[in-house]
């Protein structure tokens, strides 16, 4: 015969797994998480991939084979450029009725210009003005250049800079290619799936736990079974609904990126080694069971969903500290705060796997944050029973923490 | 058998349950009577072991009781609840399975249950559509679905509409018919006058009275008359003669003063209203009832047998 713990838990599941919310979220997830964390970054990265219409700049008083020249580098970023003589009168009408997105007037002598005038009705398109500074002004100095005696097959090579590529020195002794905007973006990513569904189940395990209280249905339950299968039960039911969720998110997530990346001409590349997908995952159910426990605390303790708002509050923001401070983690991931967060259970599951992900985690840290997480678990656990078994006796009565120790005293 | 020894419980300096005593037999009803806040709920969730007594013992066939006992009890608590977003049927089998039944047999009585209650067709709904008396009904089944040796009750008739309190009356008798042992909690006294054999009425968490009907019916069995009738009494002109008296619009209850005899009453009364009928009984329960809680307080049954 099958143990009441697993009956809860298969209940608890189906609950879960078989609610139209869910399986919405299900699959919309991964195209949600794209939209917050990816698409921001993308549009800021690579405006021109994403479609926006050609930008038509005329170039007035230009010699027209200059402009040729320059047209296949202004042709990569999307904008088309023309040489154009007018007056400036006569362009400010045409930027007005859309003819040109802007105009640059150009002296016949490059060489000894100092600074140019773009006008525009969008000053504010640094992307342009960038296109702009670089192919105008890499022009302006060639031209020089040859007008020094340089040889203008020699031009290019002399003018170019060196790129700098970033290369992080794993605990293997290997160095791989890995650069702030990945590892930034691969933080991102794993803090915002922590965050979101922590907090996505915390809340709804808290709210499960307070119907088993308003539904009255509590004592019911507890005729059959103890407060902790109860517990446990409803926490590892939702767990496992969850994480079938998140397999699918991250599944559909990285058959995206592998699909599309390449057609967006961006490759995302996450950085998920078998190490860092097996740390993912374990924070992930660490931070789970212990936001879902305390959530469960919470639930307990409170009478209605306004009053768990109320209590939730101070659980929320220790989930969205390190959302907010991803930065400075990432950059100093040594500091004694960070390293001291990493150890916090609270902010662990996420901060830890910051800084991981940086190779900056020492192995004793993260066995020491590990360790202090499995125990605050068990602890949060264990007072959650307690406080729900004690808040039945306190029904429409608001929750006082020195009630629930004189009660729970039984 | 289940048997209370001193069983006390307080919460904070409210005492709820003092030092109750009592055992059930096997096939009995056993009436759990008081006002509301008595401690009849409180002393049922310390036996369903939902609450733990601060002393006394509670033995169920003489060991505490055990999470496997929990599997022989039924239990309808007085907070009535089922999860809103789940099927009836599931529900229900869920409950039962968590009582460790018998899943093919729990489906079986289920679809006899539903059919006795009028409630087949809710069968595959959500309880949000249930009505307060259907969802009594539905827990009911609740206690009940596992075929459990020990069925407790707490408030099982308030809230129902008499055909539906009838109904209930008739499947608790059958049940203690086929040897369910019930306990069952009310205010109301004549139902538990229908079908208690044995009560215990508490009062502020104390024992008032115990024992079987007939017994405390007859220890209570003062001069007590019945009279229905037409037309007005004036009851100044029965003083002297009546001790107490509990007033319907259509008929009396009167309890004789000692020295005053059922014919004095009736002559008095005749020459007054119209009398329907005059009968000489035992005390209701509900006289009983207010009458030691409401005339004159706690008090244990030895003081009350020396009065």
């Amino acid at each position: 015969m099958r143990s009441k713990l697993s009956k809860i838990i298969r209940m608890e599941f189906r609950l879960t797994a078989a609610n139209k919310l869910f399986i919405v979220l299900t699959i919309l997830g991964p195209f949600l998480i794209g939209a917050v964390t990816v698409l921001p970054t993308l549009l800021a990265m690579n405006n021109s991939a994403m479609g926006s219409p050609e930008t038509k700049i005329a170039l007035v008083g230009a010699d027209p084979s200059f402009v040729e020249a320059v047209r296949p580098a202004f042709q990569q970023a999307k904008i088309r450029v023309s040489a154009v003589d007018g007056s400036v009168a006569s362009m400010d009408a045409q930027i007005q009725t859309g003819a040109y997105d802007g105009y640059m007037v150009l002296p016949k002598d490059l060489t000894t210009v100092t600074a140019l005038e773009y006008v525009s009705k969008n000053a504010a398109d640094f992307r342009v003005v960038g296109v702009l500074q670089g192919v105008i002004g890499q022009s302006v100095v060639s031209q020089r250049l040859v007008k020094a005696g340089i040889a203008a097959s020699q031009v290019a090579t002399l003018t170019q800079s060196p790129g700098i590529a970033t290369r992080q020195l794993t605990k293997s002794g290997e160095k791989k290619s890995s650069d702030f905007l990945t590892v930034l973006m691969t933080g991102l990513v794993f803090a915002m799936i922590l965050y979101m569904t922590t907090l996505l189940y915390g809340q709804m395990i808290g709210r499960s736990v307070l119907t088993e209280k308003t539904s009255k249905t509590v004592e019911i339950m507890l005729s059959s079974v103890r407060p902790m299968d109860l517990m446990f039960g409803k926490i590892l039911g939702k767990a496992l609904a969850s994480l079938l969720q998140y397999g699918v998110w991250v599944g559909v997530s990285a058959l995206i990126m592998t699909l599309l990346g390449p057609k967006i001409g961006v490759t995302l590349n996450l950085g998920l080694s078998l190490a860092t997908l097996g740390y993912l995952l374990l924070f992930f159910l660490l931070a789970f069971f212990l936001y879902c426990s305390l959530y469960a605390a919470l639930g307990a303790a409170s009478e209605d969903e306004q009053h768990l708002g109320q209590l939730a509050w101070p659980v929320i923001i220790f989930l969205v500290i390190p959302v907010v401070m991803i930065s400075p983690i990432i950059t100093t991931p040594n500091s004694p705060f960070v390293v001291g967060l990493s150890l916090f259970p609270l902010t662990a599951p996420i901060v830890m796997l910051l800084r991981i992900s940086v190779g900056a985690a020492q192995t004793w840290e993260i066995l020491v944050s590990i360790g202090l997480l499995l125990v605050s678990i068990a602890i949060v656990i264990w007072i959650s029973a307690k406080i729900f078994r004690v808040g039945i006796l306190m029904q429409g009565k608001r929750f006082k923490f020195a009630e629930v120790i004189r009660l729970s005293r039984y | 058998m289940i048997e209370l020894r001193s069983v006390s419980k307080s919460f904070g300096d409210v005492a709820a349950v003092r030092d109750i005593s009592f055992s059930t037999t096997e096939g009995e009803i056993f009436g759990l009577l008081g006002p509301n806040g008595a401690g009849k709920s409180t002393t049922i969730k310390m036996i369903m072991n939902i609450l733990a007594p601060d002393s006394g013992a509670i033995l169920f066939n003489g060991k505490s009781i055990s999470e496997a006992d929990k599997d022989r009890i039924g239990y309808l608590p007085e907070e009535r609840g089922l999860y809103r977003k789940v099927k009836i049927n599931e529900m229900l089998l869920y409950l039962a399975s968590l009582k460790n039944a018998d899943p093919v047999a729990a489906e079986r009585r289920l679809d006899e249950w539903l059919e006795r209650f009028d409630l087949k067709e809710w069968k595959t709904r959500t309880p949000e559509t249930l009505s307060k008396g259907m969802a009594q009904k539905v827990q009911f089944i609740a206690a009940v679905l596992h075929d459990p040796e020990f069925i407790f009750l707490d408030e099982p008739f308030s809230g129902l509409d008499p055909i539906s309190t009838d109904a209930l009356r008739e499947f608790v008798l059958e049940l203690a018919g086929r040897g369910k042992t019930i306990l069952f909690s009310t205010h109301n006294m004549e139902v538990a006058e229908k079908i208690c054999s044995r009560i215990l009425v508490i009062d502020h968490g104390r024992e008032i009275i115990s024992g079987s009907l007939a017994e405390i019916k007859s220890r209570y069995g003062h001069n007590t008359v019945v009279a229905e009738f037409d037309g007005n009494i004036d009851f100044g002109t029965l003083s002297g003669m009546v001790a107490n008296v509990t007033r319907y619009p259509r008929w009396v209850e009167i309890e004789l003063a000692p020295s005053a005899s059922p014919q004095d009453l009736l002559r008095t009364l005749v020459a007054q209203v119209a009398i329907r009928r005059f009968e000489v009984v035992s005390p209701s329960l509900h006289r009983i009832f207010v009458e030691i809680v409401g005339g004159k307080g706690a008090k244990n049954d030895s003081e009350r047998m020396s009065e």
